[in-house]
Order: C-alpha cells, then sequence, then structure tokens
C-alpha cells in the first residue's frame, strides 16, 4: 500500500468539502479522481501532500517522496528547465550535499529523455508550450524519485494530441516508477488511458468506486449523468 | 427586534463600525503573520544554510539596481533643502552653519528615510508583486511540495540583503546628498564650498553614522520582511497580486516611520 486515506473531512467556511471520504492506492496503481468542478477533487490531493490539514480522518502514506504535478505547471518561471528540475536537488536540506553538479546535470538530462524534452535545459518556461510545461513539470516531480505521484488535472487546456502524448507519460511514469498514482481529472479520455481504479466525487463524497470499465457502463444514475455529461441526473453544477 | 435589528445593519453607524472592525482584525492578521514570519526568519539567519548564490542576486537587486534611483532621489531632495534654506540662513548671517545643518538632516534623517522611501518604490513593491504572482500561480506551493521551506528559500535572501544592502546604500546616498547641498548652496547663495565643508564637521559625531546605519539595517530588514511577507500571503489571481504590493508598499512606508520614530526618541529626544 502507497497511500491510504481514512475518514478523510475537510471544512472550508462551514462547508465540508470532502466528506468523510476513503480509499487506497497501492504501488503501480493509478486512481482517478473524477467529479465536476469544485466537486473537492483538488482539495484531496492538497490533503495527500501535505499543502492542507485535514480537519479529521487521516492520511498513510509509505516511505518516501510525494511528487506533485500542478494543474498549470507551477514551473519557476525566473529559472530555466535545468534549474526547474534541479530545484529540489539543489535546496532541499537532506539532498542538497548529496550530489554534486555534474551529477545534477546528468538526472536532469535523464529526466528530461524521459519526459521526450532531450536538450531544452537552457530554456525557459515562457518559451515552451502548455504541453510540454506540464512535461518539464513532470521530470521536476520525479527527480527526487518519488513513491507516489499525484495529478491536478494534466490534461486540462491541452490540445487532443497533446493530452494523448501527457496520458502515454502518465503511464510511462507509473511503470517507470511503480509509483502509487493519482490523477484529477475530468477528462474521460484521461480516466480511460490511465486509471486502473476511478472514484468519483460530489459534495465532497465518493458516489462511485470502481474501474473505468465499470464507470463507462453507466450502471449508477452518478457514472450516466457523467458519461454522458448530461444535465439531468443527481449531481447539479455547485453555484457557489 | 428583528426588523429593528435589520433597520441597525442599513444604518451608516453599522456599516462605519463593522468596517472598523473588519480592518482591526485585518491589521491584526497581518501583523500576527509578518512577526511570526519575522521568528523564523531571525531562526533561520542563525541557522545558516543560506543559498549563496541567491543571496547575492537579492543584494544586485537591492542595492545595485536600486542605486541610480536612490542617489537621484535623496540629491534631489538635498537640492530642494538646500536651495530654500541657503540663501535665507547666508541672508541672516548664519551662512557658515548651512554645511552643519544640511549635513545632520542628511546623515540623521534625509539620507535614511530618501533612500527608504525609494527602495519601497522599487525593491519593497518588486519583492511583493514577485512573491504573491508565485503564490497565486501555485509556484510557492511547489516549492513546499518539492520539501523545501519557502519561508527559508525566499524570505532570509532578501531580508539578508536587505540588511546589507540599505546600510550601503544609504552611505553613498548620503555622501551624494551632502554634496548636492554644497553645490546647490554655493550656486543658490555664493556659500563658499570651505565654508559649507568646515562647518560640516561641527554638529556630526559617531553616534549620527552609527544610528544611521543602525537604522538603516533595521528599515531593509522591514522592508523586505514586509514586502515578502504581503506577498506569501496574497489570495486571488491578477488582483490579488496588485492588493499585495499595494498592501507591502502602505505597511512598509508606515513601518519604516514609525522605527524612525522611535530612533528619534530614543537617540535624540
Amino acid at each position: 500500500m502507497s497511500i491510504e486515506v481514512k475518514n478523510l473531512v475537510k471544512v472550508f467556511d462551514e462547508k465540508r468539502v470532502i466528506d468523510d471520504v476513503s480509499f487506497k492506492v497501492n504501488n503501480g496503481e493509478t486512481l482517478a479522481v473524477v467529479g465536476f468542478s469544485g466537486s473537492g477533487k483538488s482539495t484531496i490531493l492538497k490533503l495527500i501532500c501535505g499543502l492542507l490539514e485535514p480537519d479529521s480522518g487521516e492520511i498513510i502514506t509509505s516511505e518516501g517522496d510525494i511528487a506533485m504535478v500542478f494543474q498549470y505547471s507551477a514551473l519557476f518561471d525566473s529559472m530555466n528547465v535545468a534549474d526547474n528540475i534541479a530545484f529540489a536537488l539543489r535546496e532541499r536540506k537532506d539532498l542538497r550535499n548529496k550530489y554534486k553538479e555534474n551529477d545534477i546535470k546528468r538526472i536532469v538530462a535523464e529526466k528530461l529523455e524521459l519526459v521526450g524534452l532531450k536538450g531544452i535545459e537552457n530554456k525557459f518556461p515562457s518559451e515552451l508550450s502548455g504541453g510540454m510545461q506540464k512535461r518539464v513539470s513532470f521530470a521536476r516531480a520525479i527527480v527526487t524519485e518519488p513513491n507516489s505521484i499525484l495529478y491536478d488535472e494534466p490534461t486540462s487546456g491541452l490540445d487532443p494530441i497533446s493530452s494523448t502524448l501527457i496520458e502515454d507519460y502518465i503511464v510511462r511514469l507509473k511503470d517507470e516508477t511503480n509509483a502509487a498514482s493519482v490523477v484529477v481529472t475530468h477528462q474521460m479520455s484521461t480516466i480511460t488511458r490511465t486509471a486502473d481504479r476511478v472514484v468519483m466525487l460530489y459534495d465532497g463524497k465518493i458516489v462511485f468506486e470502481g474501474t473505468p470499465e465499470e464507470m463507462l457502463r453507466q450502471d449508477t444514475p452518478y457514472t450516466k449523468q457523467f458519461v454522458t455529461a448530461s444535465l439531468d441526473g443527481p449531481m447539479h453544477m455547485m453555484t457557489e | 427586534m428583528q426588523s429593528l435589528r435589520k433597520y441597525y445593519r442599513q444604518s451608516a453607524t453599522y456599516k462605519i463600525f463593522s468596517a472598523i472592525f473588519r480592518e482591526s482584525i485585518s491589521f491584526l492578521d497581518t501583523l500576527g503573520k509578518i512577526s511570526e514570519n519575522a521568528i523564523d526568519v531571525i531562526k533561520y539567519l542563525f541557522k545558516g544554510g543560506i543559498d549563496k548564490k541567491e543571496l547575492i542576486y537579492q543584494c544586485d537587486r537591492f542595492g545595485i539596481s536600486s542605486l541610480p534611483i536612490t542617489l537621484s532621489i535623496v540629491g534631489m531632495t538635498s537640492v530642494i533643502v538646500a536651495s530654500q534654506v541657503a540663501s535665507e540662513m547666508v541672508k541672516q548671517g548664519g551662512g557658515n552653519f548651512v554645511g552643519l545643518l544640511m549635513t545632520i538632516l542628511i546623515v540623521r534623517e534625509l539620507g535614511v528615510i530618501m533612500a527608504g522611501f525609494a527602495i519601497i518604490s522599487m525593491i519593497g513593491s518588486s519583492i511583493a508583486s514577485e512573491i504573491a504572482t508565485m503564490r497565486v500561480t501555485e509556484q510557492i506551493d511547489a516549492i513546499k511540495v518539492l520539501k523545501v521551506n519557502p519561508i527559508q528559500y525566499l524570505f532570509v535572501p532578501r531580508v539578508l540583503s536587505g540588511m546589507i544592502m540599505m546600510p550601503v546604500v544609504v552611505v553613498i546616498a548620503s555622501v551624494v546628498g551632502v554634496l548636492a547641498g554644497a553645490v546647490t548652496a554655493k550656486l543658490s547663495s555664493e556659500l563658499g564650498y570651505r565654508a559649507f565643508f568646515d562647518s560640516m564637521w561641527l554638529g556630526i559625531y559617531m553616534k549620527d553614522l552609527s544610528v544611521s546605519i543602525m537604522k538603516s539595517i533595521c528599515f531593509g530588514a522591514t522592508i523586505a520582511l514586509i514586502s515578502c511577507s504581503c506577498g506569501y500571503y496574497a489570495k486571488g489571481g491578477a488582483k490579488g497580486v496588485g492588493e499585495a504590493t499595494t498592501k507591502a508598499v502602505v505597511w512598509s512606508f508606515v513601518a519604516i516611520v514609525i522605527i524612525d520614530m522611535f530612533f528619534a526618541i530614543a537617540f535624540f529626544f
């Protein structure tokens, strides 16, 4: 087991954004967390990686790093690609004196090659396309060899071909690192091409849990409404 | 009873008091956060492990990049004061004290406070908007997820560079200010350079210089700390960045005037 979430609750302004959510993700497994915008998907990722503290419940992760790929990449815009990827190796207290500059250069080149962006070390994030920025943020996330990788809407805002490329890299990274992955998304192609299991959130609660195939069978009113993108069904867009 | 409460809530009195209450809470909240960050920065300053490359970059930004504007502002302020004062003092028979007056004014107050204002406008606002942009684009979250302490990485080099470079800027600005005063006095009242520079040393002591240096170290640390803190707690998008920058500038202005007042009371009262 790599990530286990037990009875998680998060309250913002007296609203339970995450309401008694529990799930497990094993090493080498990818879990897709799906749901409408505002259903609490990204909040779950922030709770797992420690950016937010839960109001109650428990998050158990196996030893090792948790990496996160942010929705808008969150690359450091004042640094070039190489410095972005090398950031943790140079600045993290426990890694700062572990690597020499030559080792760092080699690791950066390796990670860039892994995401198919060999030779762009000196470019700045503003010189890259959205898809390339995402792939650089993948490289930055895996530089510390994490046990768990969290993806926050990795394909949102990308064209279909770039989305496919990113989805392929999510699968490839899982295979190469054997990490437990959690992908927050509402894009069907990302769910079907990357996930082993799916949990669907609505109003902070899990309303469906199963495989992508089970979700596509539309056996529950929730999966039916989500897959058919219908306005009719038990889920309503949150207005607040 | 309920309609009375509703009526009261619509009244100007209620709106004024609730606005004052909200602002007071916001003020205390900001003050608390800045104090908390100050404690963390002091802790990390003593712990060491400061990124030297980043420190040099921030020193260059704080001191060297801001120097032309700071020198211009202090120089021009000195010209304004000297042109107002010199001719009048010469007329009243106090020409021998123009150099003394200008030097005391510049070393004790004008050099430090005007340099502080220039640094706030140029560097403080830039630090606040930079860190606020990092906050709203999730770059600070990325730093945290990569297990790097954002206070240590972002605040410490900036605060330390403020403490190192502000005195340097103030000393250079004060020299330029005194020279600009001497030239202006000469041009506006035909007071000789010799008379200006001879009187300069009459009332200036080591205490004035050391207080000026201490004050500039406090100003540098305060400006950097407030600017970093206001940026760090920015919320929202572009509007949040703008608000954080404005807040950093206003808070820094008020803070350095308050610090200046305490120094004046403590050393010259």
